[in-house]
């Protein structure tokens, strides 16, 4: 037994039966099988195991998370200092940002991790790892200038009524990072859209890309309305630009999922789906374009892939396996649609410049609902091969 | 033409290269190290020997022995409680040593004491000609009379038959393509004779075809020159081999139907049977997995302890499988050998906690996924021990199982069903073509470490009892 294993089981018995900690036994669990692998063994066939258990995959979606949250951070604090007029330093920009984007994804953790404990304390089951995931997807979605209290209520509702209500993991319908997410975003408008929330310095106001895409008056060129406004194609790309701190960098975004992808932890159905269906509906709007109509019509197609959270969506919130369809065709259906919403929602809704994280809502509830026609489907299929048979 | 039309666009669909190979394409090889050296080398017969009730699945038996008792090889040990005429027989002469019960004194396993002399009992005995003009209720009669009746199995179920049932056809399970699994070509060589008689036995049980599924690379005379039966070829990963996914590309089950099948080394012992009018008790298995020192093919008798056929050199931390990795059962050092088993598979246990496993590049870890490193190595051999590598989790990767069950079943949803314990669902799913073994690849790819397997019998089992 090693030295670790020794202290370990040193801990772990005050949280055995009988013991004062006994309830808590979640919690030194996680901490355990954290520390060292849980090394149990198969008591049936199949006695061989793979490698890969669900807090590897947990873990890598984390780290392919982690270029979005360093871009995020950096962009924070070279939002602040042009705010304020000054020079851009790069250890400055990181560390002005990281005093604003850090206590943000603490409280995040902490908050929901606190529900995550209750609940695995009263369900007698063991902490899930998915948690860790859901924690930072829901900070990096979030404006820099969000209170901290409204941080952890959102991330509470997110925990209790997007996932534990309808029994814990595995069984959620709607992503849980996003129902956190759209919480604060209906119960806080303000600090959550308009034009003052994505700066963090007070009284600044910057509207995001989208905004100023939205409200470009007819007639007058969209491209030409946002590059004045400084976002230029390139700007967007790289995500030097005001929105959500995780949202704003297709760049990172893309390095994420070449990650995801390599690692097959992502489903590229899903991905290739939004891409293809935002494309499709901002190409139709690109067709119809012309004076009369809305100047966000003008925009190019390809524009709409680095504004906004569709990257960060598309990438990481859509791929949630749970909450999206389950079949691969389900997922380009899903995808898709996802893709379709968000482009409608963005140029022809006033109301919502950023359509997203509604589409994805919207499609999560109807990702069931895409593989019940599948099943059925096959069923059917099935059905027939049995009447081919018998005749 | 419209025939031959149908035919071309079958064989695309159904993936039939022009020889009338079906050609799996899911699935996997897991490339264990421990393969046996095919040359079958006989063992003495061994002091002890045990019949397991359990190995029958579908019998409900009752003791005819008691401890003390004498008995001869194809001496009456068991018969069912329902149908008293299938009866389970001793392999070998000796004395009733002991007979061990467990919980609510359920039999667990009768141990006989071998005297090396192999008496016999004497049953009727025929000749060729004899043999090809037996009726379908000579063969059954003679079957259950001989003891051999338990090597037919049914699907759906996987239990023993019932011999008053009519089959739409029978399966003769020739191919094995579970990890280090017994090479039936080498068990069948130079056995073309005997295993043809056999075929020709069987072939009376049933009004429809006899299938012999094997390998496409198949190689002995008595599988490639068979004759009056339909040689079905399969070739691809794991679960090629299986008899779900033969029955299903062959001749699919559909509600109501029934279909037989045998194990390719029970073929010999049925014509063994009826050839020699005596109780076959022999058996072929391959000594594999890397805890064994020596590996090899024995030629040994039912119920062997695996004492007598695993030489460990002393190493203690050993799993010792009656069966393979995926499928048997663990029976440990002193356990006795499955009555349908022709494998034996010996891997080191696991157990070993790692610090920080989960942040590890893992150039030395197994998986089927992308997720560590060793999956962009080249293809090797692996060690593999009985570490679960991971905790029970929540289903959350959904869409990972069917790239690994060869059948035409969706496995998520099939598993939703059973889980919600929606029968109905469930079996226009196809739960009714599918046995425990068919899933064991989705249980040991699954991240969330969830017993499919487990779930699909509990499933199977719950429609059987309703229906």
């Amino acid at each position: 037994m090693s030295f670790v294993e020794k202290i370990l089981k040193g801990i772990g018995s005050n949280f055995e039966k009988g013991k004062p900690l006994e309830k808590l036994y979640p919690l030194y669990e996680a901490l355990d099988t954290f520390i060292l692998t849980p090394g149990k063994t198969t008591p049936k066939a199949p006695y061989i195991r793979d490698a890969v258990d669900l807090k590897r995959i947990m873990i890598l979606v984390v780290l392919a998370l982690i270029p979005a949250t360093f871009m995020g951070i950096l962009n924070t604090g070279y939002q602040i200092l042009q705010a304020k007029d000054m020079a851009y330093d790069f250890g400055q920009a990181l560390a002005l940002g990281a005093s604003k984007v850090i206590p943000i994804i603490l409280v995040s953790y902490m908050a929901g991790g606190l529900w995550e404990v209750i609940f695995a304390v009263t369900r007698k089951h063991e902490i899930n790892e998915g948690f860790l995931v859901t924690g930072i997807l829901y900070a990096l979605t979030l404006p820099p200038t969000i209170p901290l209290w409204q941080v952890a209520v959102g991330i509470s509702f997110g925990v209790v009524f997007g996932k534990e209500i309808f029994g814990g993991t595995g069984m959620n319908v709607f992503n849980p990072a996003l129902v956190a997410r759209a919480f604060v975003f209906f119960a806080y408008p303000v600090s959550m859209s308009g034009s003052n929330a994505w700066v963090a310095v007070d009284g600044y106001t910057q509207a995001t890309p989208l905004a100023v895409a939205a409200g470009t008056a007819k007639g007058s060129s969209v491209v030409e309305a946002l590059n004045q406004a400084g976002f230029t194609l390139n700007n967007m790309f790289v995500g030097f630009i005001p929105g959500s701190i995780g949202e704003t960098s297709a760049l990172a975004c893309i390095i994420g999922l070449a990650f995801l992808l390599i690692t097959r932890v992502a489903s590229w159905r899903t991905i290739a789906g939004c891409v293809l269906g935002l494309l499709t509906i901002t190409s139709v709007f690109y067709l119809l374009r012309g004076p009369e109509k809305l100047a966000f019509f003008d925009l190019p197609p390809y524009w709409h892939l680095v504004m906004g959270g569709f990257a960060f969506g598309a990438v990481f919130m859509a791929t949630d396996p749970v909450s999206s369809a389950a079949t691969d065709t389900g997922r380009w259906i899903y995808g898709f649609f996802i893709g379709v919403l968000t482009g409608l929602i963005r140029v022809i809704n006033p109301a919502y410049p950023e359509g997203m994280m509604l589409a994805i809502l919207f499609m999560n509830a109807f990702a069931p609902l895409i593989d019940y026609f599948i099943v059925e489907n096959h069923i059917k299929k099935r059905l027939a091969r049995v009447t081919a048979r018998k005749s | 033409m419209s025939k031959m039309l149908l035919r071309t666009t079958a064989d695309i669909f159904f993936k039939r290269t022009p020889m009338g190979t079906f050609q799996i394409r899911k699935g996997l090889d897991i490339k264990l190290k421990g393969q046996a050296a095919k040359e079958i080398k006989t063992l003495p017969l061994s002091k002890t020997i045990a019949v397991a009730p359990c190995d029958y699945k579908g019998l409900k038996l009752r003791l005819s022995i008691k401890e003390g008792d004498a008995v001869k090889v194809g001496s009456q040990i068991f018969q069912d409680k329902f149908h008293p005429e299938i009866r389970i027989l001793s392999p070998v002469s000796g004395r009733v040593a002991m007979i061990i019960r467990g919980e609510k004194r359920a039999l667990l396993r009768v141990i006989i004491e071998t005297d090396g002399k192999q008496e016999q009992e004497s049953f009727k005995k025929f000749n060729e000609h004899e043999i090809l003009g037996l009726s379908q209720k000579d063969v059954t009669t003679y079957l259950l009379e001989g003891g051999l009746w338990p090597v037919i199995r049914q699907r759906p179920f996987s239990k023993i038959a019932n011999h008053r049932n009519h089959p739409k056809a029978v399966f003769i399970h020739a191919m094995n393509t579970e990890p280090l699994a017994l090479d039936v070509d080498v068990l069948l060589d130079k056995k073309e004779k005997e295993f043809q008689l056999g075929l020709d036995i069987l072939k009376h049980l049933t009004k429809g075809e006899v299938h012999l599924c094997i390998h496409a690379r198949a190689s002995a005379k008595a599988l490639t020159e068979a004759k009056r039966v339909q040689i079905q070829r399969f070739s691809g990963p794991h679960p090629a081999g299986n008899v779900s996914t033969h029955i299903q590309y062959v001749d699919p089950i559909n509600k109501g139907d029934v279909v037989w099948y045998v194990e390719a080394q029970d073929v010999l012992r049925v014509a063994s049977l009826f050839m020699n009018g005596a109780y076959a008790s022999e058996r072929v298995v391959a000594i594999t997995g890397e805890g064994a020192k020596n590996r090899y093919y024995a030629r040994t008798c039912l119920g062997a302890p695996l004492s007598a056929l695993v030489e460990d050199g002393g190493v203690n931390g050993l799993r010792y499988i009656s069966g393979s990795v995926l499928t048997g059962k663990d029976v440990g050092k002193e356990g006795f050998l499955g009555f349908y088993d022709s494998q034996v598979t010996v891997i080191p246990e696991g157990g070993k906690r790692e610090f920080l496993g989960w942040l590890s590049a893992g150039f030395n870890k197994f998986t089927v996924s992308k997720t560590f490193a060793s999956a962009f190595l080249p293809e090797r051999e692996v060690s593999l021990n009985t570490d679960k590598n991971g905790s029970d989790r929540a289903i959350v990767l959904n869409n990972i199982f069917d790239k690994y069950v060869a059948l035409d079943i969706m496995t998520f949803f099939l598993l939703r069903a059973v889980i919600s314990g929606d029968i109905e669902e469930a079996e226009k799913l196809g739960i009714l073509e599918c046995d425990e073994e068919d899933f064991a690849l989705c249980t040991f790819a699954c991240p969330s470490k969830t017993d499919v397997g487990e779930i699909m019998r509990s499933g199977l089992d719950l429609i059987e009892k309703e229906g």
